[in-house]
């Protein structure tokens, strides 16, 4: 072997036994949290990651938690990057589940890699808290059933697309465009609204997807070819701030409506005025200074937006933070309900078991959620609150309002 | 026959069998309570080796082409996902193409899938072959990033017929069946993790098969100079081609035993970037050397995984990103100190071949 | 020297099969246009549409073309594929956003333009960093070890661009009026943008300057000379190294501006070098690598038919259609739309 060979080795070698894993703490319960930071899922993993240190620094500021016998855990919440690919991701799902042996795992930012996550924590029977929308992470396809170890607090494009169908059938409006992104999100926006509009009267004239990272839409060609009277855009900013823009330049008078996942301060900063008065469902965490008083989610976000900017120094919410805190919140309310001394693969199912039975009118960032065996997901279309943009804010747009 | 090559590469057999072999009881049976993971820090675990063994089995069809035959392949992921999906559609999506339940979960269905889609895969590429490898050098590179854009969007579009959903689009297919042998079920992990390596093996020792072979040689003389051995009666476009289809069959087949092993495939896990991953491995490894498939897997594999536990610990606030500057920055390191990948030693002499070197 | 052969000798049959080549691919892409227009036809596509359609082409194709520049610039020089290059047309507009943002006493349209300078600047000498610290080192190494050199350096920039500015998309005022709305002018019904025609400025000026310096300039000349023959022009006194990490610079410098100018039309974020960079990669691979005006022509070509595929098909698809054609004009005519250039020496 050359000498440098050996010297590399011997340096992987050192490398390698300098950082031995620790050896947790006993009574510490460890959270497997794998986020989407680099690669095309970024925007949505940082806001996710922020929260999970958030937390972090919050349960070792309170020394952890407290179960039912009133003997406290440290609770360690082990942050991975799956670099928004299904098979990083996988391989960190059987890492924290076997290595790290958490308890519970709040996994996923992104479909793809959350759909590939759900076949290993479902073999190994540890239950998974998904930060994505899709629905066949909770749901099996085949049997239209519940898959008993997946959880997801994050609301659905079927619920956007009916939030949408609602808004559009109120306004009088009957023959829609959809465009959509050239991801699994923007896709399972259209595959929602193909589902949804048409059980509302609501045909779609022309639909098609576009490139997020494009400069050029001649989609819009075709909007304005087709008559349409509104435009439905599936997308996230920036890509749903360009093809906005794009839409405004040509056709200054038609309509145009966003998904839940557009409502998010980066539209207005990277859409400016071509944004004013479009309307979307959005997630209250996103306006909750404009919620009624009597809405326990206002106080609730308010106080979470504060201590969010405080902990991020000056980070603005996001909606991806929010379905973090909740995903993170039921974990914890889960743990929360666990006698100690319990054997992991006990702990586990006891963990899976309190999802489904002790998140009753549970107070989140997006709504007020309720688990059981049918219902892994919570939300309802209601809890979407339909807002529009006015003088660069987002404005609740009230039901006597919309015309 | 060189008896030193010969008996060297019968060591690195060995030594292989008898890792593989070892790790595998190491996890089935855990004597002590010792696993592979507590043994190497928590670095190694079977998730990792079993991806290592799929990407040897495409490798070792890369560097034929690559470092052999002197073909540059910017697609090779495409071939790999096109296995994938035909192991995973006709599993899971069999009902939408009417072939019935008797057949589609039969134990043996999905073993005969494999060379099935792994053949079908060999004669398309054999026939696009023909046609694109008159290509050279930049243009040919472009033509193969160009066939693994095509894969992509096909397989990612839902093969344009989204009222069959196929491909599942975006989201891809999931729920593919494990493999099994009658009642006997290759999972969990530790008896795919042999299945997985007996099949790489296999694959590194027909690789040596054709280097050592008259079909090597005359691969050797067309990287060499095309010409000169077309002068001599190499028919070039046949060999070419020959060595195309048979790196996309090997790369098809790895993409059957991913699919049965992730459950899960996506069609990003086929495009332009796991294609230049692909080239990045051939490189670390050694492409102009059959053992520089499994070299370049593992160390490309571990370097990732050794970034992305360890940073944790030295950059607990901003790990993702540092992992990602890190990789690039090991990836460049590794080039500057091993430019001819870690198995290059030995294959010093194929080099002076039609890669252009400086005066 | 001069007198004794001809600079391109073209025999009889060069020239047929020029010709003939040239009518294959006229033909190839007359048949092309004409089901484009077929296809539109059925969506009620008029003149205007497909004026736009092209408008819009050439405005994507223009960039295509700056950053394939910087890739020819490289190879012409070095042989080398930069696949950093996507990395510098991402560092132009995301170093001029940062430096824009300072608090200068300038009023903003200089305070622009000097961001844009200091930015160039910036790019041009991390140019010069990344060809002395990662490939002037393995410069006896295999051509495919230099590339794949650069991949890794393109995920180090890409990696610290994330560190530095996180993964929120940014905004880089449009050039006429200094925020984020652009002026457009109508043509007929043609839309056109005001940064479109900044675009098309920046490259022609580029295209231009760049012949300028490679065929009056002593540097450029030199340039050329390690292009054709390396070790002749190390034995004529040329400093080949030196020449090489120039021929980084200049790469780095014509993708920041590529970046820089297309930047208002698009929202400049850590990751946009990829796509942007493939493209232009493609773009160059057409001009033989080795042309400019191959590359801008390849940049234009390919800039036209996503357009125009995008509009009269799936949008879905346009890369696959575009991609097809492509390789379908490279098998009509292997060496690239190169024109009478000179090889990549021996």
């Amino acid at each position: 072997m050359s000498g440098r060979r050996f010297v590399a080795l011997a340096v992987i070698i050192l490398f390698l036994a300098v950082f031995l894993p620790r050896a947790a703490a006993a009574h510490t319960y460890k959270i497997g949290f794998i986020a989407s930071v680099t690669g095309p899922g970024a925007s949505l993993g940082v806001p996710e990651r922020f929260v999970a240190r958030m937390l972090q620094d919050r349960l070792t500021g309170q020394r952890g938690i407290v179960g039912p016998d009133k003997v406290r855990h440290a609770v360690e919440i082990v942050v991975f990057d799956d670099q928004s690919s299904a098979d990083v991701a996988a391989g960190l799902a059987r890492r924290l589940i076997e290595e790290e042996k958490v308890t519970v795992l709040v996994a996923g930012t992104l479909s793809g890699p959350s759909l590939a996550m759900v076949p290993i924590a479902g073999e190994a029977r540890t239950p998974m808290i998904s930060m994505a929308s899709a629905r066949a992470i909770i749901e099996d396809p085949a049997t239209k059933r519940m898959r008993p170890w997946i959880f997801k607090p994050v609301p659905e494009n079927l619920h956007s697309a009916q939030k949408q169908a609602e808004y559009l059938s109120a306004v009088g409006i009957r023959s829609v465009c959809h465009l959509y992104e050239n991801t699994a999100y923007g896709q399972d926006t259209f595959a929602s609204a193909n589902a949804i509009y048409p059980k509302a009267g609501i045909s779609i004239a022309y639909g098609d997807s576009f490139d997020r990272t494009g400069t050029e839409f001649p989609q819009v060609a075709r909007v304005r070819a087709s008559g349409c009277q509104a435009v439905v855009i599936g997308s996230i900013p920036p890509a749903a701030s360009l093809i906005n823009v794009a839409v405004r330049e040509r056709a200054a008078r038609v309509r145009i409506i966003h998904g839940h996942g557009a409502c998010s301060p980066d539209l207005i900063a990277t859409a400016g005025r071509a944004a004013e008065g479009t309307v979307m469902p959005c997630g209250k965490i996103l306006v909750a200074d404009q919620l009624p008083a009597n809405d326990p989610v206002r106080a609730f976000d308010l106080r979470l937006i504060s201590d969010y900017r405080v902990s991020t120094g000056g980070q603005p919410i996001s909606t991806f933070s929010g379905h973090a805190y909740d995903a993170l919140s039921w974990a914890l309310a889960a743990l929360r309900t666990l006698p100690d001394g319990l054997p992991l693969p006990a702990a586990r199912q006891a963990v899976r078991d309190a999802l489904e039975t002790k998140i009753v009118n549970f107070v989140g960032t997006h709504g007020i959620f309720t688990l059981s065996p049918e219902d892994h997901l919570g939300f309802k279309p209601d809890d979407f609150a339909v807002v529009t943009v006015k003088g660069g804010k987002f404005v609740i747009l009230p039901r006597n309002q919309w015309k | 026959m060189n008896t030193r090559r010969l008996s060297a590469d019968a060591v690195g057999f060995l030594v292989g069998v008898v890792l593989v072999g070892g790790s595998a009881w190491l996890e089935m049976s855990h004597p002590g309570g010792l696993s592979l993971a507590r043994l190497t820090g928590g670095l190694l675990t079977l998730d990792l080796l079993i991806r290592a063994g799929v990407f040897t089995i495409v490798l070792v069809g890369l560097n034929l082409l690559m470092g052999y035959a002197g073909q540059v392949s910017l697609g090779q992921a495409g071939f790999y996902g096109l296995g994938a999906f035909f192991s995973a559609i006709l599993t899971v999506r069999a009902q939408a193409l009417g072939i019935p339940s008797s057949l589609s979960e039969a134990w043996w269905w999905p073993w005969l899938l494999m060379p099935v889609g792994a053949f079908l895969v060999g004669g398309l590429s054999y026939l696009i072959g023909l046609v694109i490898l008159r290509l050279r050098g930049h243009y040919l590179a472009m033509a193969t990033l160009g066939l693994g854009i095509v894969v992509f969007i096909v397989l990612r579009e839902n093969l344009g017929l989204p009222h069959l959903n196929l491909t599942g689009g975006f989201d891809g297919v999931f729920g593919i069946p494990r493999l099994r042998v009658g009642a006997f079920v290759l999972w969990p992990a530790p008896r795919y993790y042999l299945l997985v390596w007996t099949v790489a093996f296999t694959a590194i020792a027909l690789g040596l098969n054709v280097v050592h072979s008259r079909i090597g040689r005359a691969l050797r003389a067309i990287h060499g100079s095309e010409l000169a051995a077309e002068c001599l009666g190499v028919a070039s476009p046949n060999y070419k081609a020959l060595i195309f289809a048979l790196s996309a069959v090997l790369a098809a087949l790895a993409g059957s035993l991913y699919a049965h092993f992730q459950a899960a495939v996506v069609p990003a896990t086929f495009g332009f970037v796991p294609s230049l991953e692909l080239v990045v491995m051939s490189a670390v490894g050694g492409m102009t050397s059959i053992w520089g498939a499994p070299l370049g897997a593992l160390a490309v594999l571990l370097l990732s995984e050794v970034l992305r536990t360890q940073m944790r610990v030295v950059f607990p606030a901003v790990s993702g990103e540092f992992e990602a500057v890190a990789f690039g920055l090991l990836l460049v390191l590794m080039l500057l100190f091993w430019p001819m990948g870690l198995a290059g030693r030995g294959a010093r002499q194929f080099h002076r071949a039609a890669w252009k070197k400086e005066a | 020297m001069r007198g004794l052969a001809p600079a391109s000798a073209t025999t009889v049959l060069e020239r047929q099969r020029r010709v003939s080549s040239a009518l294959w691919l006229a033909g190839i892409v007359g048949i092309m246009f004409v089901t484009l227009i077929l296809l539109g036809r059925r969506h009620g596509f008029g003149l205007t549409d497909y004026l736009q359609f092209l408008v819009d082409g050439l405005q994507a194709g223009a960039i295509y073309a700056l950053v394939a520049l910087g890739f020819v610039a490289v190879h012409r020089v070095t042989g080398i594929i930069n696949f950093a290059q996507g990395a510098f047309v991402m560092l132009g507009p995301m170093l001029t956003i940062t430096f824009y943002g300072q608090p200068l006493p300038l009023p903003p349209a200089p305070r622009l333009a000097l961001a844009a300078a200091l930015a160039i600047l910036m790019t041009a000498g991390i140019g010069a960093a990344v060809h002395r610290l990662a490939l002037h080192p393995a410069r006896n190494s295999s051509l495919l070890t230099r590339i794949i050199i650069t991949v890794g350096v393109y995920l180090i920039l890409q990696g610290a661009a994330l560190l530095a500015w996180g993964p929120r998309p940014y905004v880089l005022p449009a050039f006429t009026t200094l925020e984020m709305g652009d002026r457009s002018f109508l043509l007929g019904d043609v839309l056109v943008r005001a940064q479109s025609l900044w675009i098309w400025g920046t490259a022609v000026a580029t295209v231009a300057l760049l012949a300028a310096f490679f065929e009056h300039t002593i540097l450029g000349k030199a340039m050329r000379a390690c292009a054709s023959n390396r070790l002749a022009a190390r034995l004529t006194g040329i400093q080949v190294d030196t020449m090489a990490t120039l021929a980084f610079v200049l790469a780095a410098i014509l993708g920041a501006v590529a970046g820089i100018v297309v930047g208002p039309v698009t929202r400049p974020t850590f990751s946009m070098g990829l796509e942007v960079g493939l493209k232009g990669f493609v773009a160059a691979i057409m001009g033989g690598l080795v042309s400019f005006q191959g590359a801008v022509l390849g940049g234009l070509i390919l800039g036209i038919l996503e357009n125009f595929w995008a509009g009269v098909t799936l949008a879905g698809f346009k890369d696959l259609f575009a991609f097809v054609v492509l390789i379908v004009l490279l098998l009509i005519r292997p060496q690239g739309f190169g024109g009478a250039e000179e090889g990549e020496g021996t």
